[in-house]
């Protein structure tokens, strides 16, 4: 009875129009185009300069914060009132305004007229961008310094040097693609296996089939089965095609034993399987489906720790996240892939998973029954 | 020696304060044609999905096919074939993957699926069909498919729910040359329609009004006994004391 089943459901799967390509797609994509689109590093500030001294100074600050990299010079300003209207009109990100006695005050160490603005609508693009050009102002004082030093021999005391040297662990260039690999693996998998087996069983409701079954003598457990395996197959499809992908693009290789993301990816399909038994139990059509579908999903990335660190989340908020298997699963995926950490270490991830995985499926199982009497 | 297999006493079904199936009995005999009318809502679907293994009675105790319907559900299944109203076969398989699907679920093996696919393809003339989608079929044809099917694994009793609904008449006669010679094989035919004259085909029918079986005999015991010229006339003498909207 298995046999045929399966073949029922691979049968369909491949014969669908979009299910299989968007199988084959979903890791290149993820691969390729989203870890670049999730990026948080921001680039392109669009800086305005209202520069009242116009000296070398002056001149050398500015160049300064333009060859970070992270700055482009949208035009200098005559006045202040030019620039914001220039921030009014969204066209600069940040202003950076010069004093006229600038050359003067910044060699006598009296001050330093020096004044920025930002545009915090985007309040993450401005504060980092904020942080950049203090960042940019910095160096041009240290190496005006040393310059000083090594030229006259005369020490300027009034600005303090303070040399900070840091030192990053498992991702020492910061690369942010690196960071959301094992995150969007994680997004993706979730979404093959929690909401594609559940809009399928509700597809099934929608059209009267799923009666004809039960007037048979299949069992609830082997349909359901029947209907998952398929999509766990192109769960482990997806996931090892996402390892090749990133390792033969970008060179990134998992620290850890590539086992364990399996071990863990299993985990999730169970959580999963029984969420999407569930969805669609409580939906009688698609249109149900698809929108529980879109609550759970928003609510399970944004509350994970994929995109925001769970430590700055509100008490309240981190306190719901531990109701949220993708927390555990993304914490998992992470910590084997970028610190190559063994399951010993992480062993609350999986508890979590698989306490959230009983009970999901547990009520899954409850609910079928249930809605079949 | 004529022997009921389908024998229900007092069957009651409720949902909450709503009274669907209000303690009905009634028996089948092997291979009798037999005709479940009533008006929509008038209970007829539910206590079908009772007898077919679907759904729980709330009170009342019943056989089909030998198997308690409490208890036994599983085993009816196995001893009845289905086919709703509704076009119940998977429209993105192809006419030979649907028979063998069916038959594979109700344990039959590959030789005899294989077999009764040939045999089956030749009564409803889709040789050239077999490899078609079977969503892409014309309703008629969709019908009788799913009637074959719902008959793979010779099944002492089928439950038809509606089968013929939205067909032309020509199909529909067709049709019921299956339900006949299907009868004249020993099965069971338990039919519910909304068509008067089929109803005239049927062995025996019975009305269900409200929940309850109003009246049950032969089409011509009916006609008479209502002083009705046909099936239409009596139906709507029964069904127009109905109390609860359609």
């Amino acid at each position: 009875m298995w046999k045929y089943l399966l073949e029922k459901e691979f049968k369909q799967f491949f014969r669908d129009p979009g299910l299989p390509k968007m199988a084959l797609m979903f890791p290149v994509l993820m691969m390729l185009v989203f870890p670049f689109a999730v990026s948080m590093e921001i680039r392109n500030i669009n800086l305005a300069v209202v520069d009242g001294s116009r000296c070398m100074e002056s001149s050398r600050l500015i160049e300064k914060c333009i060859s970070s990299g992270y700055f482009r010079l949208v035009e200098v300003c005559d006045s202040p009132d030019d620039a914001m209207r220039l921030m009014d009109d969204n066209d600069v990100d940040a202003i950076i305004t010069i004093g006229p006695g600038f050359a003067a005050d910044v060699a006598g160490g009296d001050g330093f007229p020096v004044g920025i603005k930002l545009n915090t609508v985007n309040g993450t693009r401005g504060s980092i961008g904020a942080q950049y050009l203090q960042a940019c102002i910095r160096m041009y004082l240290q190496e005006r310094n040393a310059g000083m030093d090594s030229g006259s021999g005369m020490a300027v005391s009034s600005v303090p040097v303070i040399n900070v040297s840091e030192k990053y662990y498992f991702n020492p260039y910061l690369d942010y693609k690196l960071f959301m690999i094992p995150a969007l693996i994680v997004i993706g998998i979730t979404m093959i296996t929690a909401f594609l087996p559940a809009l399928n069983i509700v597809s099934e409701k929608e059209t009267g089939t799923i009666e004809q079954i039960n007037v048979t003598p299949v069992s609830k457990t082997a349909f359901i089965v029947c209907k998952m395996i398929p999509y766990w197959a192109i769960a482990f499809f997806v996931l090892t095609a996402c390892l090749f992908i990133a390792w033969a693009v970008f060179g990134y290789t998992c620290r850890g034993n590539v086992l364990w993301l399996y071990f863990y990816t299993t985990l999730d399909i169970i959580v999963m399987a029984g969420l999407g038994l569930l969805i669609s139990n409580y939906s009688s059509n698609a249109q149900q489906a698809m929108f529980v579908i879109w609550f759970f999903a928003v609510i399970f990335m944004l509350m994970s720790g994929i995109f925001t660190p769970i430590a700055s989340m509100p008490d309240w908020a981190q306190a719901i996240t531990y109701f949220n298997p993708m927390r555990y699963y993304a914490d998992a995926m992470r910590s084997v892939y970028l610190k190559g950490a063994d399951p010993f270490e992480i062993w609350y991830d999986a508890a979590g998973l698989a306490a959230i995985g009983i009970a999901m499926v547990s009520w899954a199982i409850a609910s079928y029954r249930k809605s079949s009497d | 020696m004529e022997e009921n297999v389908i024998h229900i006493r007092n069957l009651t079904k409720k949902f909450g304060g709503f009274t669907a199936v209000d303690h009905i009995s009634f028996d089948v005999r092997r291979g009798e044609i037999f005709g479940f009318l009533g008006a929509n809502g008038a209970g007829k679907t539910t206590a079908m999905r009772i007898l077919c293994g679907l759904s729980r009675p709330t009170e009342g105790e019943g056989t089909v096919a030998g198997y308690d319907i409490c208890s036994e559900q599983e085993k009816i299944k196995r001893n009845i074939g289905y086919m709703s109203q509704k076009f119940s076969l998977y429209p993105d398989l192809t006419v030979r993957e649907n028979i063998r699907l069916f038959g594979g679920i109700y344990g039959l093996s590959d030789k005899t699926i294989k077999e009764k696919t040939g045999k089956m393809l030749d009564m409803l003339g889709m040789q050239s069909e077999r490899d078609q989608l079977a969503g892409a079929l014309p309703l008629g044809w969709k019908q009788r498919l799913a009637f074959s099917i719902a008959m793979v694994h010779d099944p002492g009793i089928i439950f038809l729910d509606e089968p013929t609904g939205g067909v032309d008449p020509e199909t529909r006669r067709r049709f019921w040359e299956m339900i006949y010679d299907a009868a004249e094989r020993g099965v069971t035919v338990f039919v519910t329609t909304h068509y008067m004259d089929e109803a005239e085909y049927c062995g025996r029918v019975s009305v269900m009004v409200d929940g309850k079986i109003a009246a049950m005999d032969s089409p011509d015991r009916l006609k008479s006994s209502y002083n009705a010229e046909n099936m239409d006339e009596v139906f709507r003498i029964i069904a127009g004391r109905a109390g609860r909207e359609g």
